[in-house]
């Protein structure tokens, strides 16, 4: 095999295999300690969702999580079992309300719904970058979030929709995961890829050498809302419950946050930073209760999120190119290899 | 046809209110951003800061309160100005905006730790003199504290931009905003800039932790974050490259918010995050470089 | 040179991440000369302006000015320490007032007397005198570069440094610069200029360095303005 072909399978089996290692630790983890390990999976993959767009296209969006939260609510209204559904979600539309569908169906769907509403919103917004993109993507943020919270027709509103079938166990959040990456590399490793790379390094020079800048972002930004709709659909079956202020302010910091401290460049990044901050996160979650580190370690209620901001705050000012520099995983060179 | 057949004069009044309040904090954001480029999101934490210092001093006397509230939010001004801003400068503004975001939250979280000690979220702040009480102004019915906020932001905004027009520091700070190594050259000390507009800012996040208290009494971490969050984004619609077009996006987007709040019927006012978002969107789709910006203006971003 | 050395650069190097833009640099400029500094594009004229001025480090050598260390120092240190440049494109504050501009160059003065400055160098250039309260956005390319020299003048520096002050002005707009130039020796003002003409420089200058892809290649006087074949092979080897 040449050594392009072998550094590119590399780059994708060294984080699908971690992925791999904590979906296994999750299988033989006790209860209590297995909401970590699929916390953190299916982290990466809401991460490396975000990644497909504001890493290839260096235009940094506050939106996605919003794809991830119609994805969950799509996703779990029509897995609550219908006869239930009537009772606690009276004001649903008939549609919604007589139909259930079934897991696998549901993460498609909420793949479908997020791609979609990507793609709606992505259309007039591409054009814009920089601050402009930002503010735009967060009211989008805004608006989702107060759609989904108000309109009670299309889910519980500010009530918390519960009953959903709690299906993602660890073999699912792993190969959902999975499937977030090997689609994010393949697209970050095909032409679309490359060409929208191009525009994130000279955005003239890439449209002087005739690449449209406009569509290449939203090919990304749709596939990213996709996948992230995706994400949404694991997330909310691995809780069996979900509301609106779970997928807003705070799930678009931490998730913007890992990717930036794991490297906001590289797939390598997303995953790394990821697995890192929920692995801070869950410690700290744990100490706040009390653990046991040979002594016990006891830290007053919200300290994790202290911690964790002061940690990526740290991190941003000292190494902004994050904990992977940006780049992927690279083969250790041999001496006597060509250039 | 005029406005006042939509809302009555009721709702304009309180929206001038609203929006006086948000052109403070724009201000306060497009100062800093005009010398560093960077977007303080930590900014409502600032106004937080002086909200629960009124808070746990309530029982002070009020000059006493008010002097504790500027000096807190002064030194985290200080603090948030060497910790942060001066290492964040050479940084890409991915990173700025991140960080900053990353601030924000930290901020908040302190507090939260700070004000759980209690057993309670949120702590409430005493009113100053009679601010809370309505008057009728004119046949409207006005809370006293809307109209000192009118003043207050006018007087403001008229000396700062007296500061800025007429004196020699204010010169050096908007060349300083326009061009910053050219500054240099020409002498512009740059720290005495940098921290003169971050002090300035503070001074302003100061005066709306005061406003703000009054208007609404209970203080908790969450506190602002909202205004910063609607401010933000309308300082960016107005044009955030120039401090008078950045503090009339703030002003706007309060005013809009407050009509529109007022022309949405009742059962409809649920949904006025996605109105006001919805027009943010479109404004920013059809002038990206702001509302208030020149068409062809270059803008000075290095996003 | 019997008068004192007013500003001496003493090895400097300059680099670019691990590219040298100069190397090895020494010269120096004294009291009351005018000094030129010419040579083909990316020979690092430019850079070495940049560097005395402090917005670019320098990785070895000394810049002195009267003897006094300039490296490491702010922009601005340097410009209070004494030292103007008028930037290659002139880089003036187009939204303000010509005169707001002038005074903007008072950042750097030493001593009061505001009106004083402004009075000498309205006398200097008397254009900017009559477009004292108009937007400097609105004036020619010449109006401006004036503005850029008068501004710089404004903090009676000791040394005055031009880069490349000609780009981009008609040949009759040239002549004023030189004028202009000639003026502000007159006046005792110590200048380094950094220019693409190469010929006219050296007619002009009392002295004039040479420098090609980084490094000091000879040092010309006013009679080898005539001699073309030491100009081409200064520029060329």
């Amino acid at each position: 095999m040449n050594p392009r072909a072998l550094e590119s399978l590399v780059q994708l089996l060294v984080p699908a295999g971690l992925v791999v290692a904590v979906g296994l630790a999750a299988s033989f983890a006790s209860r209590s300690n297995e909401i970590h390990f699929l916390n953190a999976i299916v982290a990466v993959a809401v991460v490396v969702a975000i990644y497909v767009f504001v890493g290839n296209s260096g235009v940094l969006s506050f939106g996605q999580i919003s794809f991830v939260a119609v994805g969950a609510f799509a996703a779990g209204v029509l897995t609550v079992p219908t006869a239930l559904k009537s009772s606690v979600l009276p004001n649903l539309f008939p549609v919604l309300r007589d139909h259930t569908i079934g897991n696998v169906a549901s993460l498609l769907l909420a793949a479908a719904v997020g791609g979609l509403l990507a793609l709606l919103v992505g259309l007039p917004l591409m054009r814009l970058s920089g601050l402009a993109a930002g503010i735009a993507t967060f009211a989008v943020l805004e608006i989702t979030h107060n759609l989904l919270r108000e309109w009670t027709r299309i889910g519980p509103g500010a009530t918390t929709l519960s009953l959903v079938p709690e299906t993602t166990e660890p073999l699912q959040a792993t190969v959902g995961t999975l499937v977030v990456l090997v689609v994010a590399f393949a697209y970050g490793r095909s032409r679309l890829g490359r060409m929208l790379r191009a525009t994130r390094e000279d955005p003239a020079a890439a449209q002087a050498a005739g690449i449209d800048v406009h569509r290449q972002r939203l090919w990304a930004f749709t596939l990213s809302g996709a996948l992230a709709g995706f994400s949404g659909g694991l997330l909310v079956h691995m809780l069996g419950s979900i509301t609106t202020e779970q997928v807003y302010l705070e799930l678009t910091f931490v998730t913007l946050a890992m990717l930036v401290v794991g490297g906001l460049t590289s797939l390598w990044g997303a995953v790394v930073g990821a697995l890192a901050v929920s692995a801070v996160d869950s410690f700290l979650g744990e100490a706040e209760q009390g653990v046991d580190v040979g002594f016990t370690l006891d830290v007053p209620t919200g300290t994790r999120l202290v911690v964790v901001a002061g940690l990526m705050a740290l991190v941003l000012i000292l190494r902004p190119s994050g904990l992977t520099g940006g780049r992927e995983v690279r083969l250790p060179r041999r001496r006597e290899a060509a250039a | 046809m005029s406005l006042l057949a939509v809302v009555d004069a009721q709702t304009l009044v309180d929206a001038v209110g609203l929006g006086a309040v948000y052109a403070l904090m724009a201000v306060g954001i497009g100062l800093v951003f005009g010398v560093l480029r960077l977007v303080n999101f930590a900014y409502g934490q600032l106004v937080m800061a002086g909200a629960y210092t009124l808070a746990f001093t309530s029982s002070w006397p009020l000059g006493a309160r008010l002097l504790a509230c500027f000096v807190v939010v002064l030194a985290l001004t200080r603090a948030l100005e060497w910790a942060v801003f001066r290492p964040l400068r050479t940084a890409s503004p991915a990173v700025m905006l991140v960080t900053t975001f990353a601030v924000a939250f930290l901020l908040q979280s302190i507090a939260r730790i700070l004000d759980v000690r209690d057993g309670t979220i949120g702590e409430a702040a005493a009113s100053i003199g009679g601010l809370r009480q309505v008057v009728s102004v004119g046949g409207v019915d006005v809370r006293r504290v809307t109209l000192v906020a009118i003043a207050v932001a006018a007087v403001a905004l008229g000396l700062l931009a007296l500061l800025l027009a007429r004196t020699t520091l204010g010169l050096h700070m908007r060349a300083a905003a326009a061009d910053f190594q050219t500054a240099r050259l020409l002498g512009v000390r740059a720290n005495v800039v940098i921290t003169f507009a971050v002090f300035l800012s503070g001074v302003l996040a100061a005066i709306v932790a005061i406003i703000l208290t009054i208007q609404a009494p209970l203080v908790t971490p969450g506190f602002a974050l909202q205004e910063t969050i609607v401010v933000l984004v309308g300082v960016v619609v107005g044009g955030i490259d120039r401090l008078w077009t950045a503090t009339l996006g703030g002003f706007s987007i309060g005013f809009a918010t407050g009509v529109i709040n007022g022309a949405l019927p009742t059962e409809h006012t649920v949904f006025l995050p996605s109105a006001v978002f919805a027009l943010v969107v479109l404004v920013l789709i059809l002038r990206p470089a702001g509302l208030f910006a020149r068409p062809r203006a270059a803008v000075v971003e290095r996003v | 040179m019997s008068a004192p050395a007013l500003l001496e650069l003493d090895g400097v190097d300059v680099r670019y991440g691990r590219v040298a833009a100069v190397r090895r640099l020494t010269l120096s400029v004294s009291e009351g000369e005018l000094v030129g500094l010419i040579g083909p594009n990316g020979a690092g004229k430019s850079t070495t302006l940049h560097a005395i001025v402090g917005l670019l480090p320098t990785s070895a050598g000394e810049i002195r000015l009267r003897g006094e260390s300039l490296r490491g120092r702010s922009p601005e240190s340097v410009a209070r320490a004494g030292v103007a440049l008028v930037p290659e494109g002139r880089r003036i504050f187009g939204g303000f007032s010509v005169e707001e501009n002038l005074r903007l160059g008072l950042a750097a003065a030493r001593r009061n007397g505001a009106a004083t400055r402004l009075g000498e160098v309205y006398e200097l250039f008397p254009t900017l005198a009559e477009f004292r309260a108009r937007q400097a956005g609105a004036l020619s390319g010449g109006q401006q570069q004036q503005l850029a020299i008068g501004r710089a003048l404004m903090a009676d520096p000791a040394l005055l440094l031009l880069d490349e002050p000609s780009l981009g002005l008609a040949p009759a707009l040239v002549d004023v610069v030189f004028e202009t130039l000639a003026a502000i020796r007159e006046r005792g003002v110590t200048v380094l200029l950094v220019e693409q003409r190469a010929q006219r420089t050296v007619s002009f200058a009392d002295r004039t360095y040479v420098l090609a892809n980084g490094e000091l290649r000879l040092t010309l006087t006013q009679a080898d303005a005539a001699d073309t074949d030491t100009m081409i092979s200064a520029y060329l080897a």
